[in-house]
């Protein structure tokens, strides 16, 4: 789910209240519950997809087709720029006595290029965005939430902490913790 | 996995009804197809000496027999040579027969727009038999919830099939020049003896364009009956009984091969020998991809409708984002194997070969329609069905099908209409009769055949991923 929320870095945070959970239905509840009670929840970090619970927490939808958009057409630009430059204007080559601009001839190059910088475009943001790289620490809120464990993560702050951890516990947290400048104490 | 307490979707069986203004709306069309197309036969530019039974006279046989004089003449200059109308000789070998002189008779005109709605609904069909053999084979939940629309559309191939048999046996020797020079019955050597018809005629003969036709589209049509048999089946054992499923899966791997290996053949048989002397390897892939996105567009229709008239409940927006996607995608496949066709020839100007555009892309009489072609298969739904919002809004995605089926009509209309009746081609009131009325026809026939079955398949296997598909935000 940390693919789509914008501050990726979680060290940057201040204080931030974690349920730990190991059944995927307690976390839709509890996401719902949270939510109902209109507190924000940060993120929900799982080992798989949960459907519909994007939703449910109210992340936006990825912008990365913006960019695959921009991509493409820089791609198809160029591309088009290209082959002007190369057979029209540097050295105008005649083909089968075929019309030197004719964009139907340019269409496999320009299709090519628009579908490889979209796709390198893609990644390239995609890997960017997620600050996936080698070198970069992994920031994992729990060792086993890329295994068998979820947690919930709302920002303390502008909200009530202990309703906050008593919707944890009534929702079936198996652990509840708080996590401040990246040491976690666990709290019940 | 949405579904525990976030929602609960109730999976029941409903019943079809036809509403009344849907049974008035589409017989209202039919019959009015059915009248525009008799007012566009009764006034078809006639000429005294022409009748709707050409080929038994030989006053008209000139207009076919223009081929082989020019092919004959051509012999003894180039083999590649012809010798136009005006007794140039060009590069180009005319494909179409346009000789003023001496015009098809006017009633091939009737015979030529039955051939293309005809084949354009069995190809529609054939699709829609495809669509639910493919999402078998792969495996496919998603589509569970509407796999009963196709189940429905294809029913319409017996119907289709019988309409193209019946032009091809009445008319094939006004469409086809093959099939008049066929009829000729040539000497080698002789006055009009065409080396490359007589080459062909082990496979382009009547007897495999008649036999051939019936033979693919029954087997097809076989599997089909067998598809909806087992489907229908399903619903009446109890849930969890996997053995109709596991049969269906079976069924459609067998029939995607044979369909997959067969049509390209079909389509050669139909329509690519319209243009006899030409031919195009990538043809039958050329239609099946019109054919595709054509019922692909359809169900999505279907989908809009019954979903507006309040059926189809486990069916949501997610079910028709994915057809949305479906139609922008093969009109995407579609334009890159037109392009595919298109552009070596145009490039590449063997004059065999370019015969075929030259009639389409430089003759006035077609061009407008060969870019509209473009512009309604490629660019129109390219544009409309980029963002995700308008492919999950059913108004633009009804404007975005209008365009695409009344488009891919317009396809396969450039493919049949040059190579029969040429100059005597036109858009006119026969045309838009004849094309409505098949519209109508075939909204009703699969809403009738719609009402045969619940609308939703309650016990197939993947008809609970289908209700809680998800695409997400």
């Amino acid at each position: 789910m940390g693919i789509i929320d914008k501050n990726v870095m979680l060290r940057n945070r201040g204080k931030m209240l974690l349920g730990v959970y190991e059944d995927e239905e307690k976390v839709m509840a509890a996401a719902k519950e949270l939510t109902g009670h209109g507190i924000p929840v940060l993120d929900v970090y799982t080992p798989y997809p949960l459907h519909g619970l994007d939703r449910i927490i109210g992340i936006k939808r990825t912008n990365l087709t913006v960019i695959a958009f921009i991509c493409g057409l820089t791609g198809f630009s160029l591309a088009a720029l290209m082959i002007w430059y190369m057979n029209v204007h540097d050295w105008p080559m005649n083909v089968g006595n075929k019309p030197l601009i004719f964009a139907t001839s340019w269409i496999p190059v320009m299709f090519e290029s628009t579908v490889l910088l979209t796709a390198f475009g893609m990644a390239f943001f995609f890997f960017w965005r997620n600050r996936l790289a080698h070198g970069i620490e992994p920031e994992l809120l729990d060792d086993r939430q890329t295994d068998d464990r979820m947690v919930v993560v709302v920002e303390a702050g502008n909200v009530n902490e202990q309703e906050v951890l008593s919707i944890y516990r009534k929702t079936g947290a198996v652990e509840l913790r708080e996590r401040l400048n990246g040491t976690q104490k666990v709290v019940g | 996995m949405a579904h525990h307490e976030a929602h609960h979707i109730e999976i029941s069986k409903e019943q079809f009804v036809v509403p009344a203004k849907a049974k008035m709306f589409t017989l209202g069309a039919a019959i009015i197809g059915l009248l525009l197309t008799v007012v566009g036969v009764f006034t078809l530019p006639t000429d005294s000496s022409h009748s709707a039974n050409s080929h038994a006279k030989p006053a008209t046989h000139a207009g076919h027999d223009n081929h082989g004089a020019a092919a004959q003449e051509a012999h003894k200059v180039d083999p590649n040579l012809v010798v136009d109308n005006a007794g140039h000789e060009t590069l180009f070998p005319k494909t179409t027969h346009k000789d003023p002189e001496h015009p098809k008779p006017a009633f091939t005109r009737f015979w030529a727009n039955l051939l293309v709605n005809g084949y354009f609904f069995l190809i529609i069909s054939l699709a829609a038999l495809f669509f639910i053999a493919v999402n078998h084979v792969a495996n496919a939940g998603w589509s569970a919830a509407i796999k009963r629309i196709p189940e429905a559309m294809l029913t319409f191939i017996p119907v289709a099939l019988v309409i193209v048999l019946v032009v091809l046996f009445v008319a094939r020797q006004d469409l086809y020049h093959w099939a008049h020079y066929e009829h000729q019955n040539i000497a080698k050597g002789a006055p009009g003896y065409d080396k490359i018809l007589a080459g062909k005629s082990g496979f382009l003969n009547s007897n495999i364009l008649l036999f051939g036709t019936l033979l693919f589209v029954s087997i097809y049509f076989l599997f089909g009956l067998k598809l909806r048999s087992l489907s229908k089946k399903e619903d009446e054992v109890s849930k969890g009984d996997l053995t109709n499923f596991r049969k269906s899966v079976r069924f459609s791997g067998a029939f995607t091969v044979i369909y997959g290996f067969s049509f390209s053949v079909l389509s050669w048989l139909i329509i690519m020998s319209v243009d006899a002397h030409w031919y195009s390897t990538i043809f039958g892939v050329y239609n099946f991809a019109t054919g595709w996105v054509s019922a692909l567009t359809i169900i999505c229709c279907f989908v809009l409708y019954l979903r507006s008239q309040g059926y189809l409940k486990i069916v949501s927006d997610e079910h028709v984002h994915d057809l949305g996607k479906f139609m922008f995608a093969f009109s995407i496949f579609w334009t890159y194997i037109w392009l595919a066709q298109f552009l070596l020839i145009w490039y590449a100007q063997i004059p065999e070969e370019v015969a075929y555009y030259y009639d389409r892309f430089n003759d006035p009489q077609f061009k407008f329609q060969f870019f509209l072609n473009v512009i309604m298969n490629f660019v129109a739904p390219f544009l409309i069905l980029m963002t995700r919002n308008n492919k999950r809004n059913p108004l633009v995605l009804s404007i975005a099908a209008l365009i695409l089926i009344t488009g891919h009509w317009n396809d396969v209309y450039l493919m049949v209409m040059p190579g029969t009746i040429g100059s005597a081609a036109e858009v006119g009131v026969l045309e838009i009769g004849m094309f409505t009325m098949f519209c109508g026809v075939f909204a009703y026939w699969v809403l009738q055949a719609l009402t045969r079955r619940s609308l939703i398949a309650v016990n197939h296997p993947y008809i609970e991923e289908s209700a809680y598909h998800d695409v997400g935000p």
